[in-house]
């Protein structure tokens, strides 16, 4: 029987032979965990298909190498007051269709994703995406006036996320076109959407050339792109040895070895975004003692995991912010890893024979928790790992609802790099990402403030100050921002990977 | 069978199907998490932008008025808009069905094609090496799971020999008009041999994973119910007739034997459907499986529930098509 099935498995192998490993060399393909929901820029609340659609749209900002927002199809850009932004369109930008981009577009672009049900009824997911903006003025074909309803200094830093539509295309097609038909200005135009299978793209002749801010600005290199949908990391990773794809993203670091094996493969990586840390349950014991949870931080040798289970693809740190988000403050005080001290901590907020907690925790983390809680555990806080489904663990530690949890293994993701993103959502009291239940007043003031305070300088000051105090006052156990890890053909050039997971293949090429 | 009774039968389906809305809306309602949450991810949001929201997927009203209103529209075929792709559930769901269907069809025909002989014989061959060949192949394939099975493939076809397709249905190269929205018989319409073997070579491995553990079931019962026929009355008549054995076996003994292999075929397509979720996750493949799998996780209760009654009706039609091929197989039995 076993005979008899390689057979059959070889006899139809062999009669495919001819069409497997078919490779247009210009062509870069890129395995990817997810395919667009939907082709409206506007549409959508998901990081995977803006990074597809970000090849095929520009948007008035982008981002360079170092995270700072810089012009795209804005020229340049101004602030007038403290709630008006003024934005001078590059001329002469086409669209795929050839008509000329002017601030219409742009007005029509953010008009719909700001207006209550302004994408045919449907409300856009994105509006919270631009915050306290209330108005968008053509002032002239290429000037372009954001009103804020109240100041909101990180605008900048959020217009990366939206994506220019040409309004005479979408009075055209209509919203319901719009959700699988393109006309971007960006490099790339659609050739076909197979819809979970794969999105294919061609070079577009008449791009403008991209941001003068990341050079080399010209159309784009590679003649066709193509996100190919595997959602399954063996199975992308595979594709990659294989030689099916050229980008696979997302590699699990358990696989890193096996693709540096690889003749043509090698492993690339990026500081991520995303902050890792335990939320302590701050509003019952043990956790509302603040000894307790700093005795958390003593009992964690970060480094110990960092190095043996993440592979040294992770920075450690010491409060909310990674090491490249606006204000980070690298000398706040390191929680050293000292058993000793935990237990004395312990001691002294009245558990001298330790405690007994449970860690939740979703299932792709689990094996990070177990090691977490067996540090734990040596210092006197015996830790009971609960493996649960992710959002089943996001309703329980839901802010709005009373806490009934220990500890959990989460984290917030900070695409912007800017404070404002991560620090009000996950410490400010009552915020929707706020599972610790952490409450402070200087920490709530200093956040209030810091969000309409239009100065740099004092901004990161404001920023360094709150940094500070929840440094001391430990609401979580300040975990680690992990890397982004690919696996890319050796023959890929012009292409690095980007702290905000984007993968924009405008200047990439196949040597 | 008469009309009257088909009708019958497929009222049968009423009842079945409000049961199982209920139950899949019900499973919905205790389990926790929140689309709104799970869309928003990471970033600020406005309390009007949340609230905004909510009101659109229609979360904002109470649980039966939102039964009630699915309900309502379900009979017209319309089954809301799924909340993350911001489409008609019915438009992805159709997007995405045929894929499923062709690889579960594929899966069946591969199933059948080896289990079929494989009983036959390992019946007629019983005891022999042969038959406890047959026999231990079968359970390791029920044993195998799919998952690990289909990576095996992919690390041997796909990385080690590089001669089939890792992931994805068709080639990247050229474009097929879709007709029936079924890749092999579409390719072959428009009379692209080449498309036709590349949509064949990424067939191979799902349709192998999936039909294979399939196979071993039907071969065990294939051989199980082939031993009992045998041995009857019948077919020792139709020996001392002296007909040729291989037309007492294919005419007389196999045509009965094949009953029970239909009766669990029919309901193994049921599992073939389940099996799928996880074979075209392994595989990239673009069916319904796994947009059902990601709506699961995201709370995409309309996309769950057009699904699961989607499923519920497959099942039921499957189970309906066995019997009526009850009575083609052995026409003593009756609908």
């Amino acid at each position: 029987m076993k005979t008899l099935k390689s057979l059959t498995l070889w006899g139809l192998a062999s009669s495919v032979l001819a069409v497997a490993g078919v490779v247009c060399a210009a062509d870069i393909r890129v395995g990817y965990t997810l395919d667009a929901l939907t082709l409206d820029p506007g549409n959508h609340r998901k990081r995977e298909t803006e990074t597809i659609l970000r090849n095929m749209y520009d948007g008035l900002l982008t981002r360079d190498s170092k995270m700072k927002a810089v012009s795209e199809l804005a020229a340049s850009w101004k602030q007038i007051d403290v709630t008006t932004y003024e934005f001078k369109l590059r001329p002469g930008v086409k669209f795929h269709s050839g008509d000329e981009m002017t601030s219409e577009d742009v007005k029509f672009t953010l008009d719909r994703m700001i207006q209550k049900n302004g994408i045919d009824g449907q409300t856009s997911p994105r509006g919270g995406l631009l915050g306290p903006l209330k108005e968008v003025q053509a002032v002239d074909k290429y000037t372009v006036r954001l009103v804020l309803s109240t100041p909101w200094a990180i605008l900048p830093a959020m217009l990366p996320f939206q994506e220019i539509v040409s309004k005479a295309f979408v009075q055209k097609v209509g919203d319901k076109g719009l959700a699988t038909q393109v006309n971007g200005t960006g490099p790339f135009k659609l050739v076909e959407w197979r819809k979970g299978d794969a999105i294919i793209m061609e070079r577009f002749a008449d791009y403008y050339g991209g941001s003068p801010a990341i050079p080399p600005v010209g159309p784009a290199k590679a003649d066709r792109v193509i996100f190919k949908v595997i959602p399954e990391n063996s199975s992308r990773v595979a594709a990659l040895l294989a030689g099916d794809v050229e980008i696979a993203a997302e590699l699990p670091v358990h696989m890193m070895k096996q693709v540096e094996s690889g003749k043509n493969t090698k492993v690339v990586k990026v500081n991520g975004t995303r902050s890792f840390f335990v939320s302590l349950n701050n509003t019952k014991p043990p956790f509302n003692n603040p000894l307790v949870r700093r005795a958390a931080n003593h009992a964690l040798d970060k480094k110990l995991i960092i190095d043996r289970i993440l592979q040294k693809t992770a920075t450690p740190i010491n409060g909310v912010l990674s090491p490249d988000t606006f204000g980070f403050d690298a000398t706040l005080p390191a929680y050293e890893y000292d058993v000793a001290k935990a237990k004395k901590l312990l001691a002294e907020a009245g558990f001298p024979n330790g405690i007994d907690v449970t860690l939740d925790v979703e299932g792709a983390f689990a094996e990070m928790a177990q090691a977490i809680g067996s540090l734990l555990t040596k210092a006197g806080i015996r830790t009971k790992v609960v493996v649960g489904e992710g959002s089943v663990l996001k309703a329980k530690w839901d802010p709005k609802k009373p806490k009934v949890g220990d500890m959990w293994l989460t984290s917030w993701g900070n695409g912007s790099l800017d404070p404002e993103d991560i620090f009000a959502p996950t410490l400010a009291t009552g915020d929707r990402g706020n599972s610790a239940g952490y409450s402070s007043a200087i920490v709530d003031g200093l956040l209030s403030a810091a969000s309409t305070e239009t100065n740099p300088a004092k901004r990161a000051e404001m920023f360094g100050r709150a940094q500070k105090q929840v440094n001391a006052d430990a609401p979580w156990v300040f975990l680690w921002v992990p890397q982004d890890i690919y696996g890319v053909s050796k023959r890929l050039k012009g292409w690095q990977p980007s702290a905000d997971s984007r993968i924009n293949l405008h200047r990439a090429y196949i040597e | 069978m008469n009309l009257g009774k088909f009708i019958e039968r497929l009222l049968h389906l009423v009842p079945v199907l409000l049961g199982v809305s209920l139950i899949a809306f019900l499973m919905m309602a205790v389990t926790p998490g929140d689309p709104v949450e799970i869309m928003l991810g990471d970033q600020q949001v406005t309390e009007e932008q949340r609230i905004a929201l909510r009101q659109d997927m229609g979360l904002d009203l109470p649980l039966p008025q939102r039964f009630v209103h699915f309900l309502e529209n379900a009979v017209t075929g319309d089954f809301g808009m799924s909340y993350f792709h911001r489409r008609p559930v019915s438009q992805v769901i159709l997007e995405r069905m045929p894929a499923t269907i062709e690889l579960t069809l594929v899966s069946l025909l591969v199933a059948l094609l080896v289990a079929i002989p494989l009983g036959v014989l390992a019946a007629v061959k019983k005891n022999t090496l042969f038959d406890r060949v047959a026999t231990v192949g079968s359970l390791m394939g029920i044993s195998l799971p799919g998952f690990w099975f289909g990576l095996l493939l992919i690390l041997l076809f796909g990385v080690t020999l590089q001669i089939l397709p890792v992931s994805g249905r068709s080639d990247l190269g050229s474009s097929i008009a879709p007709v029936t929205h079924f890749l092999l018989i579409d390719t072959l319409l428009a009379g692209n041999l080449e498309a036709f073997r590349s949509a064949v070579a990424h067939l191979v491995m799902p349709a192998l994973t999936l039909g294979l553990p399939m196979a071993a079931v039907l071969t065990r019962v294939t051989r199980t119910s082939m031993l009992e026929v045998l041995r009857q009355d019948h077919v020792t008549f139709a020996e001392a007739k002296g007909l040729a054995p291989m037309r007492v076996l294919f005419r007389h003994a196999l045509k009965n034997a094949l009953i029970p292999t239909v009766t669990v075929a029919a309901l193994e397509v049921g599992s073939l459907l389940g099996g799928s979720m996880i074979v075209e996750t392994v595989f990239g493949w673009p069916g319904l499986g796994r947009v059902v799998v990601e709506s699961i996780f995201t709370r995409n209760y309309p996309l769950i529930q057009a699904s699961i009654l989607l499923y519920a009706v497959i099942y039921v039609l499957l189970n309906f098509l066995a019997d009526i091929l009850y009575t083609v197989l052995n026409p003593r039995v009756r609908l």
